[in-house]
């Protein structure tokens, strides 16, 4: 197998826990909320789902048990901004921090056990292409990932419910004043948000790497927020940082086997240079970045 | 009145060394107690996991009990616990990673009465000793186990950091595996990162695609390359501790520490009052490194060859680094019948020639 197709086979993989969660965070952006809790919701949610796994509940429960924990933290954080109006930042990372732990004390007694992961679905005939055959091998996960992709764009841009969420995040009072309950569309927004980071937390304890460790989140919660941002909260872009970043950081690492001669540390950072510099540049025009951006991000609402 | 009370220990204990047969009551007055500090929680397996064995072990040789402190990142947080753990009692203190160098030295320079072994360090100090294991010494025997089994002559490392005691381990593991096949080549995925279950495994992905069909991997404190190799059908190997069980028919063995020995004679040592501040660097000859758990896969004629240069390892006659040594740069680092001093395998910031991966700068 070449390298270039080892990539191609891994990207989808690599890309679907960072497209999950940043698919929750840019609902809940769009209506208005900044989580920065992301890491310690999947993290939680990676626990419960490999111990699920793990005792034989199957990964369809684990899913289950991994969304409801996500969402679950999310509407606690929800609470804290929504109905108690606390700072949204502080709130964040304070709850991030404390899924962390809880993720920790969860799977203390599982600490380095691995399971099964799921067998990969073949697209007939795709998939027996040379090079680029194994972008057609993926698990269920990931195909159900690529069309919540398209859901949530179609959502967000061409159906009632997503103009509404877009209009709470925009102007909250104007929202209010035509009739739309803010308070409440942002707390479903934050609960589908913390869904989407359980469902990525899930994947990636039970299916992308399929065994739990401490800390085996390791910073693709703030990666997840990262490429909200600077995919300037749009569907398509957001979804093409995840696959670059994805790509890139197997082409790390499929570099440095065929001996490519550059310092592995620079290669390291490359998904990171390289992902901040294409979404840069693709959303340079700084009308329509202002265009795009959420005008009432982070700010608390009153009625 | 410490000193007379360690007196007294050492004569009692002196009088029974090995007497754990006796009820524990009988030694209540004269426990060691000591504290294990890790960065990582203690899992079945791993680096943790082995000190803690180790320290226990020790514990119960001298009649001592061993408080864990683990999952304690380094840092200010764990210069603050180890402090607490040394004002509730601990006399006895294991820093069990690099980065608690300052740290415990502080530590050990406030209390003279505490004893302090330090993992991976360089500090030395009167009641400090830095600790660590010469693990190429194994990882020279896995070489040629991977030599003698792979089919394409390639093999890999998922490694954490380049830093000279993983490169030490990469070396000895590309000349094991020439002494057996002249021809073998290592590839290294550097992930530059200590902790990353994900990225480890499709390093260890990136390489089996590449043809590499044995992989050490290389400071992994979870299963993560050895359960993939074992789905992806190559072989691999680990440091510390065994791993067999995540990869039944793949695992190529294991290059362990048992630090129980040392542990317990340095526990001694603070007894006795004769504990002493020094580099301790131990290997098969200290009875630390170690390796099991080989695969039965490996031809007969290649183990026997692995046994007899395991016994000349273990009796101080061979060294993986004698020469002559080539770097991978084609320089020679080592002339025929010499050997690479201590010092130099320490401070190794090159590959010898059968790496074919660029060293980071």
């Amino acid at each position: 197998m070449s390298a270039l197709a080892f990539i191609l086979a891994g990207t989808l993989a690599a890309a679907t826990p960072l497209l999950l969660a940043a698919l929750g965070e840019l609902v809940a952006e769009r209506s208005g909320v900044l989580n920065l809790g992301l890491e310690g919701l999947m993290a939680l949610a990676a626990a419960l789902a490999f111990i699920v796994v793990y005792q034989g509940g199957g990964h369809a429960l684990a899913f289950a048990v991994g969304a409801v924990a996500g969402m679950v933290a999310a509407l606690v954080f929800a609470g804290a901004v929504l109905t108690f109006r606390a700072n949204q930042v502080a709130a964040g990372l304070a709850i991030g921090i404390l899924c962390l732990g809880l993720s920790a004390l969860a799977g203390r007694s599982f600490e380095s056990l691995t399971i099964t992961g799921l067998p990969k679905l073949e697209v007939p005939l795709l998939s027996d292409l040379p090079t680029i055959g194994g972008l057609f091998r993926q698990d269920i996960v990931v195909w159900l990932a690529l069309l919540g992709t398209l859901a949530i764009h179609v959502m967000l841009r061409h159906t009632k419910v997503g103009l509404i969420v877009r209009a709470v995040g925009e102007n909250p009072r104007a929202a209010q004043a035509i009739g739309h309950p803010v308070i409440p569309i942002r707390y479903a927004a934050l609960a589908f948000g913390g869904c989407m980071a359980g469902v990525a937390g899930a994947y990636a304890s039970t299916v992308y790497t399929p065994l739990w460790a401490d800390g085996m989140i390791a910073g693709r919660g703030w990666i997840a927020i990262a490429l909200v941002v600077f995919g300037t909260w749009q569907t398509g872009r957001v979804f093409l940082g995840a696959c670059l970043f994805g790509a890139l950081s197997l082409a790390e690492l499929a570099a440095q086997v065929v001996g490519v001669q550059l310092p592995s540390q620079l290669l390291a950072s490359m998904p990171y240079l390289v992902t901040i510099v294409v979404l840069g540049l693709i959303s340079s025009n700084r009308r329509r970045m202002r265009l795009n951006s959420v005008a009432s991000l982070g700010e608390p609402f009153e009625k | 009145m410490n000193t007379s009370r360690r007196r007294f220990l050492s004569s009692s204990l002196a009088a029974g060394a090995g007497l754990s047969l006796l009820p524990r009551g009988a030694l209540a007055q004269d426990t060691l107690p000591m504290a294990l500090i890790t960065p990582s929680p203690v899992a079945d397996v791993g680096w943790s996991h082995t000190l803690l064995q180790g320290a226990q072990a020790a514990a119960e040789a001298v009649g001592g009990s061993v408080s864990m402190l683990e999952n304690i990142p380094e840092g200010p947080d764990a210069d603050r616990i180890m402090q607490k753990a040394v004002a509730e009692g601990a006399r006895f203190l294991i820093a069990g990673s690099f980065g608690y160098q300052n740290g415990a030295l502080q530590i050990a320079r406030r209390y003279p009465d505490v004893s302090v072994l330090h993992a991976s360090g360089y500090e030395v100090a009167p009641n400090f000793s830095p600790f660590a294991a010469r693990y190429f010494q194994g990882t020279y025997l896995m070489g040629m186990a991977a030599a003698s089994l792979s089919k394409t002559g390639k093999l890999g490392s998922v490694s954490a950091f380049a830093i000279p005691e993983l490169i030490t381990s990469v070396n000895a593991f590309a000349l094991g595996a020439r002494a057996v096949n002249p021809d073998a080549e290592v590839s290294v995925v550097w992930v530059n990162s200590w902790f990353d279950p994900a990225k480890e495994q499709e390093a260890a992905r990136a390489l089996i695609s590449q043809g590499i069909d044995v992989i050490f991997s290389n400071a992994q404190d979870t299963p993560s390359v050895i359960s993939l190799c074992e789905e992806q059908g190559a072989y691999a190997f680990n440091l510390n501790s065994s791993m067999k069980s995540y990869a039944p028919s793949k695992y190529l063995g294991v290059v362990g520490t048992d630090w129980s020995p040392f542990f317990t004679a340095q526990a001694q040592a603070h007894l006795d009052g004769s504990f002493q501040g020094a580099s301790h660097w131990l290997g098969m000859e200290d009875g630390v490194v170690f390796v099991a758990d080989w695969n039965p896969d490996i031809p007969a004629d290649a183990k026997t060859r692995i046994d007899e240069t395991q016994a000349r390892i273990a009796d101080g006659s061979f060294s993986p680094f004698a020469g002559p040594l080539i770097r991978a740069d084609g320089s020679q680092a080592v002339a025929e019948g010499g050997n690479l001093a201590d010092d130099a395998i320490l401070a190794m910031d090159w590959h010898v020639q059968g790496v074919v991966t660029p060293l980071p700068q």
